[in-house]
């Protein structure tokens, strides 16, 4: 018998030339080619987190980047990743695949310096062209004597407060010491309206008061060289101590366990009085909630016995060291941070991002929205996460694996300051060897 | 010799003979075998690039220090080592190991009470079914935002349940304590695998033929007896492949701690898993992030030969 060729027989051809000429295509478009010396590229790719800000975003693409390709000729690309945790994987995941990203916000830098390019003259050419740069943020741009990143801003974490309950429990304004904030707190709480701190495994709400609570004690992670773990102190003792007290006395249980996005919206149902916030709850409150709006407040944490301390949640920009066009990456980053774009595109946001040059200090902008002020003694009295240690990548090991942030929260949720301690310094001893 | 003229008008002409080759390609082609083996080539490439490469370059990071942006140090076993003397990591493994047993025991006599159920006729059958699918239908990620809702403390629907109906005066922190973390975290994972239970029993219990149910009836077995010495021992090979599955999907959850407490608090629901990314992506450190999400391996292969030894007796 003959077999007849069936129409089918043309169909399945089609589908394996079909696969082929895709898979082929697939491969040399996921190719990220270098373009050949002396060529003026074609576009350039730029990633940041998307912000709370709406207007910050529409500024970049409705503002800077036509302004840009206008200037240039060049097409600028904007990736943006959600706000909320996800930039460190995304930047991570980038510099592995080394995908084709040029330059970008980075965050927590210190996971992947080595594949950042030196950006040493502009960020000098910055400084000097727009005041000089806040001397924290060097411990973190500047490494082995090169700047890796140029400052752009700080996300200024405050504590974020009910005006008009802190008033009617009789505190016209905010406790400037930590002793002042358990009494406050402990008088709101039995008149319904408790703090809710974040102790949970979040990335900026833990940190920014628990820390500054640490080091407003007297109490260090890391000693500055890096090496010499000094958790084991008194004076963490004391801090561990408060931390329970002001747990149990003025804060609502859920908050030990709480994640960025928690206390916000136990904020925004009017659950509790106070937290530790960046300014996206105002903004927030401003936009769906005007009556909480007016009575939402920000304040500096309060001071303890070696001072008032605050955490730093720093925005910077850098260069892959993969760009097929270093040149073109850095003239773009040069471009943007020069004095005629960046002072509008910080302005567009009311400050949101706390910039990390001095000619800002005295900007009018500040005076629009004097809540955020508070913004800008942060940036005086902020530290790195890691301080006094260099910001390396044991560091950031600490803080991915919420060393110092569980030694709190196992204490309030019912264990003895030694055993938080000294697990706490186990987990130390894992890392810094 | 000359050549019949009848034999030269029946050589194929240049073109003729390109035919035939082409047309013996195309039987080849046509064969089974091979046919077979071209079709197969796709999924097969899919499966090495996105499947078997990661895991093999998981394995070989496991072996060695290797940080972000910078090269690769070999150190053996090392990696593994650091872990065995890691508390959060030992933490992290009993927690994985509390929170498959007691899902999977939650999913598994849920499952077989929703399917008993589900096989009885009643109104709406179709429609219920349909809808008991949802918790396995909607994506992880929307339904746990939603359950971070439902455990809230003053606003979630429990709380306020408990409150309205007098039992407390104040709702418990679901999210807050770190045992009742575990217990929220179990009861999402349950809520979502019901469905999977469920619906693959009641594919099981309608395999089971009414002549036996009847002759037990006649037999003098009672709805209990039935089910236990009819119902039951049919149903084992069923219960035993799902639950093996569920095993392992329950083992490598990952998207619900992360989204609804971060393994928090004080690491009282943090994951194998979820360890694991916190290390590496986090921390940089995918070296032993990979020597952390690799020491699951090991579990998956003794579930794997359970499950074949089994399937092999049966």
């Amino acid at each position: 018998m003959v077999r007849t060729r069936p129409e089918e027989s043309t169909s399945r051809r089609d589908f394996l030339k079909v696969a082929a000429v895709g898979a082929a295509g697939a491969t040399v478009g996921a190719g990220w080619r270098p373009r050949k010396a002396g060529a003026k590229p074609a576009q350039i790719t730029f990633l940041r987190e998307s912000s709370y800000v709406k207007e910050f975003d529409e500024h970049f693409t409705k503002v800077l980047i036509p302004a840009y390709q206008k200037e240039t000729g060049i097409k600028l690309n904007y990736e943006i990743v959600a706000a909320g945790g996800s930039v460190v994987p995304r930047l991570v995941s980038i510099v592995e695949s080394k995908a084709p990203v040029d330059a970008a916000w980075v965050q927590q830098e210190w996971l992947y310096r080595e594949a950042l390019l030196d950006v040493s003259d502009i960020a000098e050419e910055i400084g000097k062209q727009q005041g000089g740069w806040y001397p924290e943020i060097k411990n973190l741009s500047v490494w082995e004597g090169k700047w890796k990143s140029v400052p752009f801003g700080n996300i200024g974490q405050t504590m974020v407060y009910r005006r008009d309950w802190f008033d009617q429990a009789g505190f016209t304004s905010f406790p400037d010491t930590w002793e002042q904030f358990l009494e406050a707190g402990t008088k709101l709480k039995k008149a319904g309206h408790p703090f809710g701190m974040s102790m949970g495994h979040g990335y900026a709400d833990n940190n920014s008061w628990l820390l500054p609570l640490l080091w407003s004690h007297g109490g260090e992670v890391v000693a500055k060289d890096g090496k010499t773990i000094h958790l084991d102190s008194n004076e963490t003792a004391r801090a561990v101590d408060y931390a329970r007290k002001l747990y149990k006395d003025a804060c609502l249980d859920d908050c030990v366990g709480w994640l960025d996005i928690h206390n916000n919206k136990a904020f925004l149902t009017s659950q509790i009085s106070c937290t530790n916030n960046a300014a996206s709850i105002l903004i927030s409150a401003k936009r769906d909630l005007p009556d909480m709006g007016k009575v939402i407040d920000h304040a500096l944490n309060p001071k303890g016995a070696k001072g008032r301390f605050h955490s730093l949640v720093p925005v910077t920009h850098g260069v892959f060291k993969h760009t097929p066009d270093p040149e073109a990456a850095k003239h773009f980053l040069r471009w943007l941070m020069d004095a005629k774009q960046v002072a509008n595109w910080y302005r567009s946001a009311q400050m949101y991002h706390a910039p990390f040059l001095h000619a800002y200090d005295k900007d009018p902008e500040w005076d629009k929205e004097p809540r955020f002020r508070a913004d800008l003694k942060v940036l005086e009295t902020g530290r790195l996460v890691n301080w006094p240690a260099p910001a390396d990548h044991k560091a950031g090991e600490v803080v991915s694996k919420w060393v110092v942030i569980d030694m709190f929260a196992k204490a309030c949720t019912g264990a003895p300051t030694k055993q938080v301690i000294a697990e706490a310094v186990t987990a130390l001893r894992q890392i810094y060897g | 010799m000359s050549v019949n003229p009848a034999f030269e008008a029946a050589r194929p002409a240049p073109q003729a003979v390109l035919g035939g080759r082409s047309l013996r390609f195309r039987e080849w082609l046509e064969r089974e075998a091979v046919f077979s083996w071209i079709m197969l080539t796709p999924p097969l490439l899919f499966l090495v690039a996105f499947l078997g490469y990661p895991f093999l370059y998981g394995v070989y990071l496991g072996f060695v220090n290797r940080q972000v942006a910078q090269a690769s140090i070999f150190v053996g076993l090392g990696n593994f080592d650091k872990l065995w003397n890691d508390p959060i990591f030992w933490q992290a493994v009993w927690n994985t190991f509390k929170f498959t047993g007691a899902a999977t025991v939650l999913k598994l006599a849920g499952g077989l009470g929703m399917a008993l159920v589900m096989h009885q006729n009643f109104r709406l059958k179709g429609v219920t079914r349909a809808v008991l699918l949802l918790p396995f239908i909607v994506p992880t990620v929307l339904s746990t935002v939603a359950w971070q809702w439902i455990f809230d403390p003053g606003m979630g629907l429990i709380n306020r349940v408990l409150v309205f109906s007098g039992l407390v005066t104040q709702g418990p922190s679901w999210l807050g304590n770190p045992t009742l973390a575990m217990v929220s975290v179990i009861l999402v994972n349950t809520w979502r695998g019901l469905p999977f239970f469920g619906i693959t029993i009641l594919a099981g219990l309608q395999t089971i033929p009414t002549e036996l149910m009847e002759t037990a009836t006649i037999d003098g077995a009672g709805s209990w007896g039935r089910f236990r010495y009819v119902t039951l021992p049919l149903l084992m090979p069923v219960i035993f492949i799902v639950t093996t599955f569920s095993i392992i999907f329950t083992f490598f959850d990952f998207q619900l701690v992360y989204v609804l407490t971060g393994g928090g608090p004080a690491n009282a629901t943090h994951l194998m898993a979820t360890y694991a990314y916190s290390i590496s992506m986090g921390g940089g450190q995918l070296g032993l992030g990979s020597a952390a999400a690799l020491a699951m391996v090991p579990v998956l292969g003794i579930v794997l030969l359970l499950m074949s030894s089994y399937v092999r007796r049966a």
